[in-house]
């Protein structure tokens, strides 16, 4: 009877979809668009905060239902929230590089938003994968962010915690893109291998262990769905970040160009927020902590917190802390 | 006559599972060995997918009629070399998937001698479902803490380099094989529109760059027209 309501639960659950925040399109470029949330609260001061989320997963997990949404979270403390989705790249965008997607991409939603506004700098809170590009536009702009914030993004590509790193280290990142692009799905197989153990097994024992509450088995399948929901990436950029970040290490030994421009941290002067999870199995801590020693910023602050990952966007203390550690934080520059 | 496969299995995982819930450790740890080491060998005979099929017989035997070292002359010495390195591909994925396999059993091995030191210390008191859950839990624990041990090895991020290497060079030679295939038969390739997908790239380049977008039709076509139709007048 608890399987036949756990599987009638399961499928029902299988078409609900995430997101819960009203946001409008205000501005598109290619497969890109840049969303613009509904404030639900008195506005708080300051300029807006334009979200930069990693280019290999989908953003909606920032915002994934209403009790487990960053952005709600921001938007309660009266933040204007911009968000960055980079839609689903296809064949024809397999020669974007980096440089397209920091300059052209990021640098216009950048541009729109102040123009919007009538400003010359906004916030910048840059997620994952999302927080590297944040920084090398923050290094490449300074005059364009008055503040940034990094959410468990890597820096140090090379600490020794770091699988992900050890396993590319040897592989022939251009022979393996070879003008293509990445396929999602081997990106998932990827993160499924860091923990075979716990990822493809613990996590269903898990599911069907427990109670076939809807709200549960919705929470389940919207995490589910995002994890799975992998875009292919755009080959000429993802062999660049593999090269220059993974292999290369080029943000801790100063060797980054973008688009012909040195991109050195120690530029970096802004106010800096640096959020990290002291469990996180594909960011480890120290990748994180290491940005501290390379910038140039005397406004900088990190904030640990006992999560993982994953739980750092959808746990039940992310939803307490993080957000509010963001908006304190900002409304005290 | 080759011994059941599964009256195997159960002589090996019988002896691990009772000695570990017995709670001794000695023997679950001899027995864990043993087990692993059956797995172990039931992997090493396993016949990976890209040694049949397309590559059946180039992973086992390098040297059929156009593999190893066989000189290539004549018209055909391109596709010749193309198959060869096909094969070569085929061999070295093949090589490192068995190296793979043999890690992955070390860290189920050492997984299994950790979860039956862990039973010996700390017993389970019931058959209850929470017990059995703990125990699953325990044993998850143990494994992804093996396989953590394993992946971060030298051995390991060696062999998963060479997998992933030996498929893009698989890869990429049945690719170049494709489009000689596709060109024979008047059909697009990948290359060209490569080609193509760049040309359109660095076109929407100058056009954003340019000041004011791309020059308009000159009027001189116009006045030519006129003239024309002057003469026809």
């Amino acid at each position: 009877m608890i399987a036949a309501d756990l599987f009638t639960a399961l499928a029902a659950a299988s078409r609900c979809s995430p997101g819960c925040s009203p946001k409008d399109a205000v501005w598109r470029s290619g497969k890109l668009t840049l969303y613009r949330y509904r404030p639900i609260a008195a506005p708080a001061a300051g300029p807006p905060l334009l979200i930069v989320y990693a280019l290999v997963n989908r953003p909606y997990m920032l915002d994934l239902q209403q009790d487990r949404s960053l952005i709600r979270g921001l938007l309660a403390a009266g933040l204007d929230v911009y968000l960055i989705d980079w839609g689903y790249p296809d064949g024809a965008d397999r020669f974007t590089t980096l440089a397209d997607y920091i300059e052209r991409q990021v640098g216009g939603c950048v541009h729109e938003i102040l123009q919007a506004h009538g400003l010359q700098a906004l916030n910048l809170l840059g997620v994952c994968q999302g927080g590297v590009l944040s920084l090398c536009f923050a290094a490449l702009h300074p005059q364009r962010v008055r503040n940034l914030i990094t959410m468990v993004t890597p820096v140090d590509f090379q600490t020794p915690a770091d699988l992900l790193s050890k396993w590319v280290s040897r592989i022939d990142v251009a022979a393996w893109v070879n003008d293509g692009n990445v396929s999602g799905d081997v990106l998932n197989q990827l993160f499924l291998s860091l923990m075979p153990f716990r990822l493809t097994q613990q996590k269903y024992v898990d599911l069907l262990s427990g109670s076939a509450e809807r709200a549960r088995i919705e929470n389940f399948m919207r995490v589910e769905q995002w994890i799975f929901d992998s875009p292919d990436q755009a080959g000429a950029a993802f062999r660049e970040f593999v090269t220059w970040f993974y292999q290369q290490n080029r943000l801790v030994s100063d060797r980054l160009e973008i688009g012909g421009r040195k991109v050195s941290l120690r530029q970096l002067k802004v106010p800096i927020l640096n959020l990290i999870g002291q469990r996180d199995h594909l960011v480890p801590p120290a990748a994180s902590l290491a940005l501290q020693r390379l910038v140039g910023s005397d406004d900088y602050t990190a904030l640990e917190f006992d999560l993982g990952h994953i739980g750092m966007y959808i746990s039940a203390r992310a939803q307490r802390e993080v957000p509010t550690a963001i908006a304190n934080w900002l409304a005290a520059r | 006559m080759e011994p059941d496969p599964w009256q195997q299995w159960q002589q090996f995982v019988r002896p691990w599972i009772e000695s570990a819930t017995q709670g001794s450790a000695p023997a679950a740890g001899g027995a864990a060995e043993a087990f692993s080491d059956f797995l172990r060998d039931r992997f090493g005979k396993l016949q990976t997918p890209w040694a049949s099929g397309f590559g059946a017989g180039m992973a086992r035997d390098p040297a059929p009629s156009f593999g190893g070292d066989w000189p290539a002359l004549g018209a055909a010495r391109e596709h010749q070399q193309r198959l060869q390195r096909i094969a070569e591909a085929v061999q070295r994925l093949d090589e490192a998937q068995r190296r793979l396999q043999r890690l992955w059993s070390d860290a189920l091995r050492e997984a299994a001698a950790a979860f039956a030191a862990r039973l010996a210390s700390n017993p389970p008191g019931s058959a209850s479902t929470e017990a059995l859950r703990a125990l699953y839990d325990a044993w998850i624990d143990c494994a992804e803490d093996a396989y953590a041990h394993i992946a971060h090895s030298e051995p390991f991020c060696g062999a998963l380099a060479d997998y992933v290497n030996a498929s893009t060079q698989w890869r990429q030679e049945v690719q170049a094989s494709t489009e000689h295939l596709s060109k024979l038969l008047d059909l697009p390739t990948r290359s060209e529109i490569n080609t193509l997908i760049q040309r359109l790239n660095a076109l929407e380049e100058r056009l954003r760059v340019a000041p004011q977008g791309p020059e308009p039709p000159s009027a001189a076509p116009r006045r030519k027209r006129s003239t024309r139709r002057a003469a026809k007048r």
